[in-house]
């Protein structure tokens, strides 16, 4: 197995565990509720890799993309639903990105946000025309490696690994109040979001198909599934743990996504933070190409387009301009001026709302004997798999009076 | 491959994808025109691809704003195109030869040929 083989997996997690929400609610979680909310992280990670290495495996077994097989599976009208509301979250978490590398920008060379937003969404549609879909992961997987450096800041402050390790036992911490306990469950559903947001695998999906794989390629799959999401949650745990011990004691509140990166500096120096600053942009950057590209795959799959960016843009004409409309769509809704922060919140809710109708065709379509054959699911994958979709199901329904009750998360 | 005898039209069929001989994507099956009458042998004629196609498959307000955004074209395949009914079916011929590739390659003649690896 080809190492770089790995950066399909790399890119889908780090460019969709730490996009803008997760570096958000990371370090948030951290500041308010020490390490508690660890475990959050730590079972939507086995949710995320169960759900991940089922598209890889649908994809490698079936060659066709899950959205192809959404629609054989849910019919016209129940797919174009599904479609729809896919569309629209993923969209709002594409703007969030977009939004976030603004901020990012911003902080790192002082210029104004918007034109930041603008230049970045000029920067990220141009290096997807330049670049095939290969080269696209590679850039921004490995770029965004720049992250380990919120690793290698926790290491250096010595931290109470003992406390750190409890933190993976679910929990709720003693002496909330009733308000504080309703922030405290709005932070697990907003994690459950980030964590396993319905475009990761889609995105992972339509890749193995660009990458052409097939059954030969699902050792693979189920490596890079586990080793990039794994990766990508050892980075956000990393960011939660800074902010229980740095944040929370000096009762500063990280209300934006680039007092994450200050948790390097504080250990690290300049050094940490210009780090942190770019392994931040380039995992948003790649979260924005991630999301944009899968609202191309979901509308050109759906309706039996050419797609693909192995190809070049004008051999899927309908793809191109679908990629293209998702960016100007997304940058669009940032110049209206809609704070970062308030598309964070509604990519989380939106999206786990969107997210058991996303996975429940999966795993139905994982089930299939008359598709999967031999590699259909077994035992393990179908027990994990009902066990999340009850998870996901329970979150969804919980998510938006949370999201009211807590004005996202704040009372 | 099964032979389409075998086939149960409607689940086996609908909205599966298709593929041209250079295995192209060129559309999902719409609908199916079926032949025949009373009594007699119901028979798979061709498929329908298009937003034309939605026609009975959709509440009418909401095929009235598909026809807007996507207006109401619809390509004919007859089934004797059909080679393989699989995860896909597959074509004998090109997209190009059935109409299925018109809007493909009406778009592609807005998109610029450079800067692309």
């Amino acid at each position: 197995m080809n190492p770089l083989e790995l950066t399909l997996g790399i890119m889908t997690a780090v460019g969709g565990f730490v996009d803008i929400s997760q570096l958000v609610f990371s370090a948030q979680a951290g500041s308010r509720f020490g390490f508690a909310l660890i475990a959050a992280f730590a079972i939507s990670t086995i949710g995320i890799i169960v759900f991940g290495e089922m598209c890889g495996r649908v994809a490698a077994v079936a060659r066709q993309p899950v959205f192809s097989l959404m629609r054989h599976r849910l019919g016209l009208k129940l797919g174009l639903f599904t479609l729809a509301v896919s569309l629209a979250s993923t969209l709002i978490t594409c703007a969030a990105e977009i939004g976030g590398l603004g901020m990012i920008l911003n902080h790192l060379t002082g210029a104004p946000y918007l034109p930041m937003c603008i230049a970045s969404t000029l920067l990220l549609m141009a290096s997807m025309w330049i670049l095939p879909f290969k080269w696209i992961e590679r850039t921004y997987g490995l770029l965004g490696l720049f992250m380990i450096v919120f690793v290698v800041a926790l290491v250096a402050i010595h931290p109470p690994w003992a406390k750190i390790a409890g933190g993976f036992v679910p929990q709720v911490p003693h002496g909330l109040s009733t308000k504080e306990l309703l922030s405290y469950s709005y932070f697990i559903v907003a994690i459950f979001s980030a964590v396993m947001f319905p475009y990761e695998a889609y995105f992972y999906s339509s890749g193995g198909i660009e990458e052409e794989w097939g059954p030969k390629d699902l050792l693979t799959n189920r490596v890079t599934s586990v080793v990039g999401m794994g990766l990508g949650s050892l980075l956000s745990i990393a960011i939660l743990a800074l902010g229980a011990l740095l944040f929370a004691p000096a009762l500063v509140a990280p209300e934006v996504p680039g007092s994450a990166a200050l948790e390097t500096a504080i250990p690290l120096g300049k050094a940490g933070l210009l780090f942190a600053l770019l392994g931040m942009f380039f995992a948003v950057a790649g979260a924005a190409v991630e999301t944009c590209m899968a609202n191309a795959y979901s509308i050109s799959q759906f309706f039996g387009w050419e797609w693909g960016r192995h190809k070049k843009p004008w051999e899927a004409p309908r793809f191109t301009v679908a990629w293209i409309a998702a960016m100007l769509l997304a940058l669009l809704i940032v110049m209206t001026g809609v704070q970062v922060m308030n598309l964070v919140d509604y990519a989380v809710v939106s999206s786990i709302v969107v997210l058991p109708l996303s996975y429940l065709p999966l795993m139905l379509l994982a089930n299939d004997k008359s598709y999967m054959g031999q590699y259909a699911n077994k035992w393990l994958a179908k027990g994990l798999g009902w066990l999340f979709f009850v998870i996901v199901t329970v979150t969804a329904i919980a998510a938006v009076p949370l999201y009211l009750l807590t004005s996202g998360g704040a009372a | 491959m099964r032979s389409l005898g075998q086939v149960k039209i409607v689940s086996q069929l609908l909205d599966l994808q298709i593929i041209d001989k250079d295995e192209r994507s060129c559309g999902v099956v719409d609908d199916i025109e079926l032949g025949g009458s009373p009594g007699k042998e119901m028979r798979v004629e061709a498929l329908l691809v298009g937003p034309g196609a939605y026609e009975g498959r959709m509440p009418a307000w909401l095929f009235w704003l598909t026809r807007k955004i996507a207006g109401d074209r619809m390509a004919r395949v007859p089934v004797d195109q059909i080679t393989e009914i699989g995860s896909v079916v597959k074509l004998k011929s090109k997209a190009e030869e059935l109409g299925l590739h018109e809007v493909e390659d009406k778009v592609r003649a807005w998109i610029p040929r450079e800067g692309a690896i």
